[in-house]
């Protein structure tokens, strides 16, 4: 066998070969592993939220999920109303509480009134309202 | 490239001596010329339980371990997270290659009797880590919570219960209670994921000395 040092053709050809298995290998298990750690697909994201306010009482909220964003639907005393639940302190998610009729955030105890104006707490913005559309008693939020 | 390993290595060296230490355990380490293929089963024992051990972690970010969750979350996995049913796949897939490559490796020494002196802790401590491997895999196949699982564990569970006088017992210590319920799914998850692995890395890592202490088995 003959020596071959630097411009060797085998040689450079295999450490190309190897190298390029490696980084073939390494994006086969990367991809799907990278790719598993985004954000889960939501399938209900697109669909609109339908509300039959037949269903609710004076003074009920119904709460349903809108493009992965939690929101209320209120059977308010003025007609019904929809309400983002994400709180403008940090973002938790307030719940209705029927028996004194007021939004109250489970995180640092903010409170808005069954309009979604602030009533107390560490925040000075209301809850953010979302325009609905009512028709033959279903409400509906796109 | 090859400069900034080279560089790397220099570096190591100076703290810990690494040069000779990579050298004596992986690039310049001794093999039997006659060893074959076969002689790998072992190695791709373990492979596939690191496999095992990161889909695991994977599957661990979305998995619920209650009754109203578990089968709702592995569903969620398949259909809703991205590549989530090909990590869920190789999980399932990996415990059988697991137990199928155990039990080649473990025919393979017992056929060209391996297991004979010095090597009888080797084979003792290799049937704990086939049980165990066995164990990984039947309280796996409850945490789906499919009909399929369910069942598997339900009949898996009474076979203890020939035991003579403390039979029952054991049924329902395993079970947590008189059937397969939410407190069996538990169980098992916590067995699955924690008591078992840890086990089983223990007597891995005692099997993988003493290999390294007595060397690999050459033939006569």
């Amino acid at each position: 066998m003959s020596e071959c040092n630097e411009s060797c053709p085998r040689r450079t050809f295999c450490k190309v070969a190897i190298g390029g298995l490696g980084v073939t290998s390494a994006a086969a298990v990367g991809f799907p592993v990278v790719s598993f750690l985004g954000r889960p697909v939501r399938l209900s994201e697109d669909k609109p939220v339908q509300v039959s306010l037949g269903d609710l009482a004076p003074g009920q909220a119904e709460y349903a999920e809108l493009r992965g964003q939690q929101i209320i639907v209120l059977e308010g005393e003025n007609g019904p109303l929809v309400v983002s639940a994400k709180c403008p302190h940090l973002g938790c998610n307030v719940r209705w509480e029927a028996a004194d009729s007021l939004f109250r955030c489970p995180c640092h105890g903010a409170v808005f009134d069954a309009s979604g104006h602030v009533v107390s707490g560490p925040v000075n913005k209301d809850l953010t309202s979302i325009p609905f559309e009512v028709k033959d008693g279903t409400l509906t939020v796109t | 490239m090859s400069r900034l390993f080279e560089m790397t290595r220099g570096w190591l060296d100076e703290r810990f001596n690494f040069t000779p230490l990579l050298e004596k355990n992986v690039t310049k380490k001794d093999v039997p010329r006659t060893l074959s293929w076969a002689g790998c089963f072992g190695g791709l024992a373990l492979l596939t339980f690191l496999v095992q051990v990161f889909t695991g972690m994977l599957l661990l970010m979305y998995y619920k371990a209650t009754p109203d969750g578990a089968w709702d979350s592995v569903t969620f996995i398949k259909s809703n997270v991205s590549m989530g049913w090909l990590v869920q796949r190789i999980h399932a897939v990996g415990a059988n290659l697991m137990i199928a490559l155990v039990l080649m490796h473990m025919a393979r020494i017992a056929y060209y009797k391996i297991y004979r002196k010095p090597r009888e802790l080797h084979w003792v401590s290799g049937v704990v880590l086939a049980a165990l491997t066995m164990g990984l895999a039947f309280t796996g196949y409850l945490l789906p919570w499919t009909q399929l699982s369910y069942w598997g564990a339900k009949v898996g569970t009474e076979i203890p219960g020939g035991v003579p006088l403390i039979g029952e017992a054991i049924v329902v210590w395993i079970r947590r209670g008189e059937t397969i319920s939410g407190e069996t799914l538990g169980f098992f998850f916590s067995l699955h994921i924690w008591v078992i692995p840890a086990i089983i890395s223990a007597f891995m890592a005692m099997h993988f000395a003493m290999i390294r202490a007595t060397g690999i088995s050459r033939p006569l």
